[in-house]
């Protein structure tokens, strides 16, 4: 196998890196004068977009993931058809990336912020569909069997004794789900799903690096913030 | 005196987690001017651009120019990969707070913090100026993300180890060096393994989009296929990505459950 990537390496790896190193000066100097005040003006509106875009994702996305989780544990799902379906159907969501559902939802709905928040809702329902279906399978069944014992049905059984036990799990889940999304949200732009990534890449095909180095830091003290709130709301809430 | 920590109200909480999220998102779909009408609309009009898709464009045109981009993208991972591994092993063991100085351990903790920060694709275009348009600049950001990922992984994996079969290696008169190669390495060495190769596959998913700001992989090819309206060929696109992602997943998930397992019968 690493034989596989030295060829591979020698194959690109050619020596003009050198060479193009002196095309840093292009970048690192804009890079490292950055503008403030444009940003300041131009961005924030499209930071706070990009936040809604993530928040509204991750609440529907995992919503929508809750009941298809439980059709895709064999613990709760018993028909094995039907098992097989929800399973196969999580783990294609899961196999295309978040940038290509971005580009193909800009295509089918128009640019703009809502093809984003799709795309970002397809991200977390893969995700969360993962995770919980797996916790899932580990519930203890004994609460599952009692409340069949006692009369409930499929989903009165699923809903009273399974959902209970798997619940601080999907808290814990959502908000990690709601970090990725905030990290994902940033690059949607680059394909035209709005949010900050619009701005980013307008200015990066005009080279005005000194805008864009601002938009980063801003973009990582709000990513930062934003963990260390998650980070201190996961142990409150658990 | 202490006094025990009271338990919150767990029915306050309840309720004020229902309003956060009913408020959270109603907020921000006011703000992007979404409404529900929008989602009801958009199943028949993501149907129509799947329909577009098919069938498939599989000429042989296509594929020549398909494959190789798939291929690329998987080349991208694997040496951004090897490059996130190679770099972030030995940085992982300054990081883990246990092996290393306690000062030096956070500073290297908050410089994997930074790293990680930014996503792929903002390294790929600040890289793109350097390296150029191609391949090398893709495997570059997947591999400086990685060391960010992994070292962070690594080091939490160093810190939770037996200290046992390190003080019997310094009580038999071995070094610092000699602590790390023969009491540490052998006991991290599984779980991080499967780290890395858990890392492939989530590299694999960046690399096939890096192609979108022109560093190299399948990402250009979709976009490029969207733009001119050749939904036939952009299906293929998917199809092959998705085929590739999955025929890796399943290898790599597979080797990592032979790592794990394989781990439990020699403990």
């Amino acid at each position: 196998m690493f034989s596989v990537f030295a060829f591979y390496q020698i194959g690109f790896n050619l020596e003009d890196f050198q060479k193009n190193l002196s095309n840093r000066r292009l970048i690192t100097d804009t890079l490292f004068n950055p503008k403030w005040d444009w940003a300041i003006e131009n961005a924030t509106l499209a930071l706070i977009e990009t936040i809604q875009i993530a928040i509204l994702a991750s609440i529907l996305g995992c919503f929508i993931a809750l009941p298809l989780s439980f059709y895709a544990s064999k613990a709760t799902n018993q028909t094995t058809i039907t098992y097989y379906i929800y399973k196969s159907f999580l783990n294609f969501i899961r196999t295309i990336p978040d940038l290509f559902w971005a580009m193909l939802f800009t295509v089918a709905v128009g640019l703009g912020p809502f093809a984003g928040v799709l795309a970002l809702i397809m991200f977390s329902m893969a995700i969360m569909g993962k995770l919980l279906s797996e916790t899932i399978d580990s519930i203890d069944l004994g609460p599952l069997e009692a409340a069949k014992a006692s009369g409930a049905n499929q989903n009165q059984a699923v809903f009273t004794s399974a959902l209970p036990q798997i619940l601080p799990n999907f808290t814990a889940y959502f908000l990690y789900i709601f970090e990725l999304c905030i990290r994902a949200s940033v690059i949607l732009g680059l394909v035209g799903a709005g949010g900050v990534g619009r701005i980013i890449e307008t200015q990066r095909i005009f080279l005005r690096f000194d805008r864009i180095s601002p938009i980063i830091v801003f973009i990582l003290i709000a990513v930062i913030g934003i963990e260390q709130f998650s980070v201190w709301l996961r142990r409150k809430i658990l | 005196m202490n006094t025990p920590k009271q338990p919150i109200n767990q029915k306050l909480l309840k309720y004020t987690i229902t309003i956060m999220i009913i408020i959270g998102s109603v907020w921000s779909a006011s703000g992007l001017q979404i409404t529900p009408d929008r989602f009801l609309t958009a199943p028949g009009k993501i149907w129509i651009l799947v329909s577009a898709m098919f069938p498939l464009d599989l000429s042989s045109e296509a594929m020549d120019r398909i494959v190789p981009k798939v291929a690329e993208s998987l080349f991208i991972a694997w040496a951004g990969t090897v490059i996130g591994a190679v770099f972030s092993f030995p940085v992982s063991f300054i990081a883990a707070n246990n092996v290393s100085q306690n000062s030096l351990s956070r500073v290297t903790k908050q410089i994997l913090n930074i790293i990680r920060a930014f996503p792929e694709l903002i390294l790929a275009f600040v890289l793109l100026p350097v390296t150029g348009l191609g391949p090398l600049t893709g495997t570059l950001a997947v591999g400086i993300h990685s060391i960010g990922t992994l070292g962070k992984l690594s080091s939490e994996v160093i810190e939770g180890i037996d200290e046992g079969p390190l003080e019997s290696i310094k009580s038999s008169g071995g070094s610092k060096i000699n602590e790390l190669f023969f009491g540490v390495v052998p006991q991290v060495m599984p779980t991080i393994t499967s780290y890395w190769l858990y890392r492939f596959e989530i590299n694999l998913r960046a690399s096939a989009v890096l192609g979108v700001v022109g560093a190299g992989g399948v990402g250009a090819e979709l976009i490029n296929q969207l733009r001119f309206r050749d939904f036939p060929r952009a299906g293929t696109v998917l199809v092959v990505t998705i085929m590739m992602v999955l025929i890796v997943d399943t290898i790599s998930a597979a080797i990592r459950r032979r790592i794990i397992k394989g781990r439990l019968i020699k403990v």
